[in-house]
C-alpha cells in the first residue's frame, strides 16, 4: 500500500488564521454601542423617566399614609353622635316620606297608563276635528247653505265617539269604555292637571328629607376638608401603574401666533420631571410639599405642587405652562440644564429664585402693584422713587411729561394754522371782490367764511389742549427738589459738600452718588446757586414754638412719608426724605413757605417764552402778580404756565402760626457741630457756565427743575424692554472673560458661577455702575459712563429692580396673554400708579392684608391706634363716588374753615389737600369703586323716607341708652365734640352708601378690625335686626328692622333734627352747663 | 418617699409622653414641640416670693374725671372721681402693681383656672382697674350700670375686639390665647374708663393689694426675675433665687418723678 501522504498545502491564510478574536470584539463592542445607545436614548437622555418613578413611589407612599389618616376620619365623623343624628332623621324622615311618595308613585303610574291607553285615540280625535274646523272656515261667509253644512258635520264629528281600553288601577282595564271628542280633550287636559299637582306634592313630601340630607352633606365636607379615601385611592392606584411619558403641554396652540410658529410657539415639558404641579395627579387639595414625600432636604426632589395656588388658580397651565413666566426652555427634557436654559445661547434662561416675580412682568407690565408679586411691585416702586425715571424712560411710566411736549406742540401748531388762515381769509375775499362771476364769487366767499368757523374751531381744540396741559402740568413731579429755589431754600456752603457726600449726609436718600471732580462739584455749586431765583425774597417769618411744632409734626402725620431720627433711632416712611439734619441746610423762611404750601413757587414759568415770570410781567398788564391753579394763564401770552412745584408733598392746610411751629422744630434738627466750608467760587459766572454744561451732561433736570434746561429729556437708554437685549449688546467692558468664568469685579467667585448674562449685568451696574469703566481708557474724561451709583439699600432692592429689568421682555407671548383687562380691574390697574405716586398708603391701609406706615409706627401702638387715618378697604361700598370727588379735591369740606379734616375732626392726623389733576381724581375715585366692585356709573340707591311715627320712634331710638351713637359722633355741638371720635351724620345723607351704613353699624369689626365703633349693638329676632338693649317702650311693637330703621334715620338727618336730638339727649344736657346749642348743630 | 415621687413624676411624664405620641399619630401634623414632654413641678419643694410695692415721693395730682358727657354715671358718683392711676395710702404703699415672674421659669404646664376672671362695670368705672389672668383663662365682662359701654382691648398679640353692652345685657365671656403684658382696654362711649389686663402663660402674678402686698405663691426653686409694673411709673425688675420650700421677701419701690429728681 503506497503510502499516501495527505498532500501538505501551503497554510491557507483564510481558512486557518482565526478571526474569532477580533470578530468577538467587534461583536462585543457593537452589542456594547447598542446596549449604550439604547441606554442613552431610553434612559440617559430622559431623566424624567428616572423622576416620574422616583415621583411615583414616593407619592404613592404619601397617599397610602393620607389614606390611613383620611379613613381614621372619615370613621370618626361618621361614628359621631352628630353625623349618627342627621343620618337617623334622614332615614327616619325618608321613612315617612316613602308611605306618601308610593302612593303618589302609583297615582302618577296610573295617569301615565291612562295617558298612553288615550293617546291614539287623542290622535286620531284632534286631527278629525281639526280636519272638519279647516273645513268649515275656508267656506266663504256668503255660501250660507255650504257654511250650514259644513258645520253639521263638524258637530257631527265632535258628536262622534272613540273606543279606549280604559286602565282603572290595580291592572284592572276598563274594556272599550267609549269618550266623546270632548271627553277626551277634558280627560286630557285633567290628567296633565293631576300630574302636575301630584309632582308638586311629591316635592313637598320629600323637602323635610332633603333638607335633611343638604345639611349631612354639608356636615360631612365641613368636617372632612380634603379628598375623600376613595378619591385618594384612585390616585394612589394611577401611581401604582403610572405610564412613564413626557408631558407636555402647548401654550396657546390655537391661539394668535406672534413668531409664525403657530400659537405662542412654545411647548413646555416641564411637568415631565416637575409631576407634582401637574392638578391631574396632584389635586389642589393634596397641596404636596417636599416634606410630605420625606425628600425635605434634597436637592433634587422637583415634585412639590406650586407653592401659589391661587397663582395657578389664575394661570392654569394648560393655558401658561411653565416656561412662559419662570423662563427656561421648556421644550428640552434631556438635562436639568438644558430644561432650565442655564446654557449659552439660549436667550431665556430660568430666572433664579430671588429674581421668580420678573415672570409676572412681561404680561403684568402695565401694573404698579401686581397682587402677589412684592418684589416686582418694590422693584417698581424703586425704579420711581429712586429716580431711575429721571434718566430711563419706561412705558407706562409716568410720562406726563412728553404728553404734555405732545400737547405744546399741538397748540403752537394749532396757533401757525390759524395766523395762516388768517392771512388767506382777507386774500379770498378781495379775489371774491374781484371775481369775474357771481358764482366765482359765491365759492370764494364761502371758502373764506368756511375758514373762520375752521378757526373758530381750531379755539375749541386748543383750549381743550391748555386744560390739559393744566391738568399735565399738576401731574407731573420730579423726583428731586425744584433748585430754581435753592438759593432761597438752601444754605450756601452747604451744596457743594451735599452734592459730593450725599450719603453721608442723608444715608437714605434718594440722590444717587455721581462720580464727580471737585472741580465738577464746585461748577455745579455754582450753577445750582447761581441760577437759582432770588426775587421777590420771601416774607420773613417770627420764630415759632419748636416744642409744639414736634407735636404736630407727630400727629399731623408728616411721619407716614418723612422719617426722622439717624441710625437705628430712626422712625418714619421712607417715601420721602429723612429730615433729621434738615436745620443744616435750609432757610427757616422758606421752610415756614414750603411745610404751608409745598406747591408755591418763587415765580411761574412760561413754556412759550422760556422764562421765569415776576410781578414786571403782571404789572404790565395791570394785573395782581398772583398765579396758582385757579389764575395759570400766562399774562403776556395766555398760555398755561408751570404755577406749582413739581413735587408730590401735599399741603396740610395748616395756619400760619402751626406751620411757624413745625418749622422752628424741623430747623432745630441738626447735629450741634455742624460747619462748612465757605464757597466763594459759588458766585463766578464762569463756573456756573461749566456747571450749567455738566449738570445737561449728568441728566440732573431729569429729576430736578433746573434754570435754562427746563426742556432737557431723558439722557438715559429706555428701558422697558431691557429683559430682552441680546447680551452681547449689554457692555461688560473688560469683565466679559471674568464673568464667564464666575469672578465678581471685587475679585470674590460667583455663587452661581459664570454671570454673563442679563442678571449678572444688572446686579453689578445696579451695585455700582463704575465698575463698567474700570481699566478702559477714555480720550476725553466725559466719555466715561454717566450713571450714578443708584442709593440701594442691599441686595433685596438690587434684586427687585433686577426682578423688573429682567421681566420687562419683548413679549413672548400673544396679546392676548398681556394683562389689559377691559372691566373695572382696569381702574384697578390704573388707580394704583395714582395711589403709590402720592404714597396714599403711607396712611391709609387700603388693600386687604396690607398695612399702611402709620399702623406700624411705635406712636399708634396701643390705645392711640384709635387715632389712625380711616381703613379704607371698603371705602368704594361705604361712599358715594360724587362725594368722594369732591372731598379728595378739597378734604376739608369746607372754603373757609380749612384747617381741619372735613369728615374726622376729631383726628389729629389730617388727611391733606393733593392738588390732584381731575384725571388723577377720577383715577381714584373709580379705583376705590372697582376695589368694593362697585358698578360704574353710580347710581345713588333710593332711601325709603320715614313716616311720621317712625321717625318719631327713630328719634326715640337714637336717644335711647341702646343706641349711644351720639355720645362718639359728633354732633356740631363743640363742647361735645372735643371727645367726639366718629364723623357727624349729617354727612351721612351726601356721603354714605345705605346698604354699606347697614352692614357696618349691625358688625363693624367685620369691615375694619379693631375699629372704635363696637359691635353687638344689634342681635337677630326672626329675620329682623333689632338692638340687643333696652329700647324705648314706642319702638317695642316696631315689627320692622330697626338698623335699617336708623340708617333711613340718619340718611333723612337735617341740621334742625339733629339740633333737635343734642337737645334732648343726656349727652348735653348733662353736666350741668345748659349746651351753647343745638344752634352749633348747623355748622 | 422621694423615690416614690420621682416615680409618680415619671410616670406622669411617661403618660404624657405616650398622649402626646398618640395625638401625634392622630393628626399627623401637631407641632413638634408639643411631642416634647414638660416639666412638672415637684410640689414638696415650692417656696414663694412675698413683698410690697411701695412709692417714694408724692405723686404729682390727677385731675378728676369729668363724667358730664353721660349724666346717669355723673349722678353715681357724688364725689369727684379721681383716675385710679397711682392708688397709694398714707404710708406709700402702692396698690394696682402687677408683680410677675418675668424670667427663669423652666418650661412647665399648668392647668387654666376653671373660674373666670371678671370685670365688672360700675358706676362707669372698672373694677377691678388692673386685671390679671392665664392665657385661656375666661374672661367675664359684667355691666351694672344703666347706660350702654362697649369693651375694646387693643392687644398686640392677641385678638383684637370691641363689644357692645347695653344694661341688662348678659355678661361677655372672652378669652386671650396668648401671654401679653399690659393690654389697654377701654370704653370708647365713655373715654375715662380706662384698664389693662395681663395675661400671662403661668399662675405666678400678682396685682399688689390697697396695703401693697402682693404674694407668689408654688414657685419652684431656682432663680428669677421678678418684675414690677405700675401704670404710670413704668417697670422694676429684681432677681430673687429661691430654694426648696423657701419663702423669699421682695420690696418694690417707685420713685415719683420730683423724687428722682432729688
Amino acid at each position: 500500500m503506497p503510502d499516501r501522504s495527505p498532500e501538505i498545502l501551503p497554510e491557507d491564510p483564510i481558512k486557518n488564521r482565526s478571526f474569532a478574536f477580533p470578530l468577538l470584539i467587534g461583536s462585543l463592542l457593537l452589542i456594547l454601542t447598542v446596549a449604550w445607545s439604547f441606554y442613552v436614548e431610553f434612559y440617559g437622555l430622559q431623566p424624567w423617566r428616572r423622576y416620574q418613578s422616583r415621583f411615583a413611589k414616593a407619592y404613592s407612599e404619601y397617599l397610602g399614609k393620607d389614606i390611613k389618616r383620611q379613613k381614621q376620619d372619615e370613621t370618626d365623623v361618621y361614628s359621631s353622635p352628630e353625623y349618627k343624628q342627621l343620618a337617623a332623621s334622614l332615614a327616619s324622615a325618608q321613612q315617612t316620606a316613602k308611605v306618601q311618595d308610593d302612593e303618589i308613585a302609583k297615582q302618577i303610574e296610573l295617569l301615565d297608563d291612562q295617558r298612553a291607553a288615550m293617546a291614539d285615540a287623542f290622535k286620531d280625535e284632534r286631527g278629525k276635528i281639526g280636519h272638519l274646523v279647516y273645513q268649515y272656515e275656508i267656506v266663504p261667509d256668503s255660501d250660507k247653505s255650504a257654511k250650514a253644512k259644513a258645520l253639521k258635520e263638524l258637530n257631527e264629528g265632535r258628536s262622534s265617539t272613540w273606543k279606549v281600553d280604559w286602565p282603572t288601577g290595580n291592572g284592572q282595564v276598563e274594556k272599550n269604555k267609549v269618550f266623546t271628542a270632548d271627553q277626551l280633550n277634558d280627560t286630557f287636559t285633567s290628567i296633565m292637571a293631576q300630574r302636575a299637582a301630584l309632582v308638586a306634592k311629591r316635592g313637598e313630601v320629600d323637602k323635610p328629607a332633603k333638607d335633611i340630607q343638604a345639611d349631612l352633606t354639608k356636615y360631612v365636607s365641613d368636617h372632612l376638608p380634603g379628598l375623600s379615601s376613595a378619591s385618594l385611592d384612585g390616585l394612589r392606584r394611577s401611581m401604582e401603574d403610572f405610564d412613564e411619558r413626557i408631558i407636555q403641554i402647548n401654550v396657546n396652540p390655537t391661539g394668535a401666533s406672534i413668531n409664525n410658529l403657530g400659537g405662542a410657539g412654545l411647548v413646555d415639558r416641564c411637568e415631565s420631571c416637575h409631576v407634582g404641579t401637574d392638578p391631574k395627579y396632584v389635586p389642589p387639595q393634596v397641596a404636596l410639599t417636599k416634606a410630605d414625600l420625606g425628600m425635605a432636604k434634597s436637592n433634587n426632589a422637583p415634585f412639590s405642587s406650586h407653592p401659589d395656588l391661587d397663582l395657578i388658580q389664575w394661570h392654569p397651565l394648560e393655558k401658561f405652562g411653565c416656561s412662559p413666566c419662570h423662563g427656561g426652555n421648556g421644550r428640552a427634557i434631556d438635562s436639568v440644564q438644558r430644561g432650565h436654559g442655564r446654557y449659552p445661547h439660549w436667550l431665556w434662561p430660568m430666572y433664579y429664585p430671588e429674581n421668580y416675580q420678573a415672570g409676572c412682568q412681561q404680561c403684568h407690565s402695565g401694573d404698579m402693584v401686581t397682587e402677589h408679586a412684592p418684589v416686582l411691585n418694590e422693584g417698581k416702586q424703586l425704579y420711581r422713587q429712586r429716580g431711575c425715571i429721571g434718566c430711563h424712560r419706561f412705558q407706562g411710566f409716568d410720562n406726563q411729561d412728553e404728553q404734555l411736549v405732545n400737547a405744546r406742540q399741538q397748540i403752537l401748531q394749532l396757533a401757525k394754522t390759524k395766523s395762516d388762515d388768517l392771512l388767506t381769509i382777507p386774500r379770498l375775499q378781495k379775489q371774491a371782490d374781484a371775481a369775474p362771476d357771481n358764482a366765482t364769487a359765491d365759492k370764494l366767499n364761502s371758502q373764506a367764511t368756511n375758514l373762520t368757523v375752521e378757526i373758530s374751531r381750531m379755539d375749541a381744540r386748543s383750549e381743550s389742549l391748555e386744560q390739559q396741559t393744566h391738568n399735565l402740568l399738576q401731574e407731573i413731579k420730579k423726583v428731586g427738589p425744584d433748585l430754581k429755589e435753592a438759593r432761597q431754600k438752601l444754605r450756601k456752603e452747604w451744596i457743594p459738600y451735599w452734592i459730593g457726600h450725599t450719603t453721608e449726609f442723608r444715608p437714605t436718600t434718594k440722590m444717587p452718588q455721581f462720580r464727580l471732580s471737585q472741580d465738577e462739584t464746585q461748577a455745579l455749586a455754582a450753577f445750582v446757586w447761581q441760577s437759582g431765583l432770588t426775587s421777590p425774597p420771601l416774607e420773613h417769618q417770627a420764630p415759632g414754638n419748636a416744642a409744639h411744632g414736634k407735636q404736630l409734626f407727630e400727629e399731623r402725620g408728616c411721619l407716614a412719608c418723612h422719617s426722622m431720627g439717624e441710625g437705628s433711632s430712626t422712625v418714619g416712611g421712607t417715601f420721602a426724605a429723612n429730615l433729621s439734619r434738615v436745620g443744616e441746610k435750609e432757610n427757616y423762611d422758606y421752610v415756614v413757605r414750603w411745610v404751608h404750601d409745598p406747591r408755591q413757587r418763587t415765580r411761574p414759568y412760561c413754556p412759550y417764552e422760556k422764562r421765569d415770570l415776576g410781578p414786571e410781567d403782571y404789572a404790565k398788564h395791570n394785573l395782581p402778580y398772583v398765579f396758582d391753579l385757579d389764575h395759570s394763564r400766562c399774562p403776556n401770552d395766555g398760555h398755561e404756565l408751570v404755577v406749582q412745584q413739581p413735587t408730590v408733598m401735599p399741603s396740610l392746610r395748616l395756619s400760619m402760626d402751626d406751620t411757624r411751629d413745625i418749622a422752628t422744630y424741623l430747623m432745630a434738627q441738626k447735629r450741634p457741630d455742624a460747619s462748612y466750608a465757605s464757597a466763594d467760587y459759588m458766585d463766578d459766572p464762569q463756573l456756573a457756565a461749566k456747571g450749567k454744561d455738566l449738570a445737561r451732561h449728568y441728566g440732573c433736570a431729569g429729576c430736578h427743575e433746573l434754570s435754562g434746561l427746563e426742556d432737557e429729556g431723558r439722557i438715559g437708554t429706555e428701558l422697558t424692554n431691557e429683559g430682552s437685549k441680546p447680551i452681547e449688546r449689554l457692555d461688560f467692558a473688560l469683565w466679559t472673560e471674568d464673568a464667564k468664568r464666575g469672578v465678581f469685579p471685587d475679585g470674590k467667585s460667583s455663587p452661581r458661577g459664570p454671570w454673563y448674562d442679563a442678571k449678572g449685568f444688572f446686579e453689578q451696574k445696579l451695585r455700582n455702575p463704575a465698575v463698567y469703566d474700570q481699566g478702559k481708557y477714555h480720550a476725553n474724561p466725559m466719555d466715561a459712563l454717566r450713571m450714578p451709583k443708584p442709593n440701594l439699600y442691599g441686595d433685596g432692592d438690587v434684586e427687585a429692580l433686577v426682578s423688573m429689568l429682567l421681566g420687562s421682555t419683548d413679549p413672548t407671548l400673544p396679546p392676548e396673554y398681556m394683562y389689559r383687562p377691559a372691566d373695572r380691574r382696569r381702574y384697578i390697574q390704573e388707580g394704583w400708579w395714582v395711589v403709590t405716586k402720592y404714597n396714599c398708603i403711607g396712611c391709609h391701609q387700603i388693600d386687604v392684608g396690607q398695612k399702611s406706615v402709620m399702623q406700624t409706627l411705635p406712636y399708634y401702638e396701643g390705645e392711640n391706634k384709635a387715632n389712625l387715618p380711616p381703613v379704607l378697604t371698603t371705602e368704594g361700598a361705604r361712599v358715594n363716588p360724587e362725594w368722594l370727588r369732591q372731598f379728595l379735591a378739597n378734604p376739608s369740606l369746607s372754603t373757609t374753615d380749612t384747617n381741619r379734616n372735613g369728615v374726622r375732626q376729631y383726628l389729629q392726623a389730617r388727611m391733606p389737600t393733593f392738588y390732584l389733576s381731575n384725571d388723577e381724581i377720577r383715577k381714584l375715585v373709580l379705583f376705590f369703586q372697582a376695589m368694593s366692585s362697585q358698578p360704574d356709573p353710580f347710581i345713588p340707591p333710593k332711601v325709603k323716607p320715614l313716616d311720621d311715627s317712625e321717625r318719631a320712634m327713630a328719634r326715640a331710638l337714637f336717644t335711647s341708652p341702646a343706641a349711644p351713637c351720639l355720645k362718639c359722633h359728633m354732633t356740631g355741638n363743640e363742647a361735645h365734640d372735643k371727645n367726639a371720635i366718629a364723623p357727624n351724620f349729617l354727612l351721612a345723607h351726601d356721603r354714605l352708601q345705605p346698604a354699606w351704613t347697614e352692614r357696618w353699624i349691625i358688625d363693624p369689626a367685620k369691615i375694619i378690625p379693631g375699629t372704635a365703633m363696637p359691635s353687638g349693638l344689634f342681635r337677630m329676632e326672626g329675620d329682623h335686626w333689632v338692638f340687643s338693649g333696652p329700647v324705648p317702650a314706642s319702638v317695642q311693637h316696631y315689627q320692622g328692622d330697626q338698623a335699617d330703621l336708623l340708617v333711613r334715620y340718619m340718611f333723612s338727618l337735617t341740621p334742625q333734627e339733629q339740633a333737635a336730638l343734642v337737645g334732648k339727649t343726656p349727652t348735653s344736657t348733662g353736666g350741668g352747663t345748659k349746651p351753647s346749642g343745638g344752634a352749633g348743630g348747623g355748622k | 418617699m422621694k423615690t416614690k415621687l420621682f416615680n409618680l413624676a415619671l410616670a406622669a411624664a411617661l403618660a404624657i409622653a405616650i398622649t402626646g405620641c398618640g395625638k401625634k399619630e392622630d393628626t399627623n401634623e401637631q407641632p413638634v414641640a408639643n411631642s416634647n414632654a414638660k416639666k412638672v413641678i415637684d410640689t414638696s419643694t415650692v417656696g414663694s416670693v412675698t413683698g410690697s410695692v411701695t412709692l417714694d415721693g408724692k405723686p404729682a395730682p390727677i385731675k378728676p374725671i369729668n363724667m358730664s358727657a353721660e349724666p346717669y354715671c355723673l349722678k353715681a358718683h357724688p364725689n369727684p372721681v379721681i383716675p385710679p392711676e397711682v392708688v397709694v395710702n398714707d404710708k406709700g404703699d402702692l396698690a394696682n402693681v402687677v408683680v410677675y415672674v418675668k424670667d427663669g421659669l423652666a418650661d412647665y404646664n399648668f392647668d387654666t383656672p376653671k373660674e373666670p376672671v371678671v370685670l365688672n362695670q360700675q358706676g362707669c368705672m372698672y373694677d377691678p382697674h388692673i386685671i390679671a389672668l392665664m392665657a385661656g383663662q375666661t374672661f367675664e365682662v359684667k355691666n351694672d350700670d344703666q347706660t350702654t359701654h362697649n369693651i375694646h382691648p387693643m392687644p398686640k398679640d392677641n385678638r383684637e375686639w370691641n363689644k357692645s353692652q347695653p344694661p341688662g345685657a348678659s355678661p361677655i365671656d372672652e378669652t386671650f390665647g396668648r401671654a401679653e403684658l399690659a393690654i389697654p382696654v377701654k370704653c370708647n362711649v365713655h373715654p375715662w374708663m380706662k384698664s389693662y389686663i395681663f395675661v400671662f402663660k403661668n399662675p405666678y402674678y400678682a396685682v399688689t393689694s390697697k396695703d401693697g402686698k402682693f404674694t407668689l405663691k408654688d414657685l419652684p426653686p431656682g432663680t428669677y426675675t421678678i418684675e414690677a409694673w405700675q401704670e404710670k411709673y413704668g417697670v422694676l425688675d429684681q432677681t430673687v433665687t429661691i430654694g426648696a420650700k423657701e419663702s423669699k421677701p421682695l420690696t418694690f419701690t417707685f420713685k415719683t418723678a420730683a423724687a428722682s429728681g432729688d
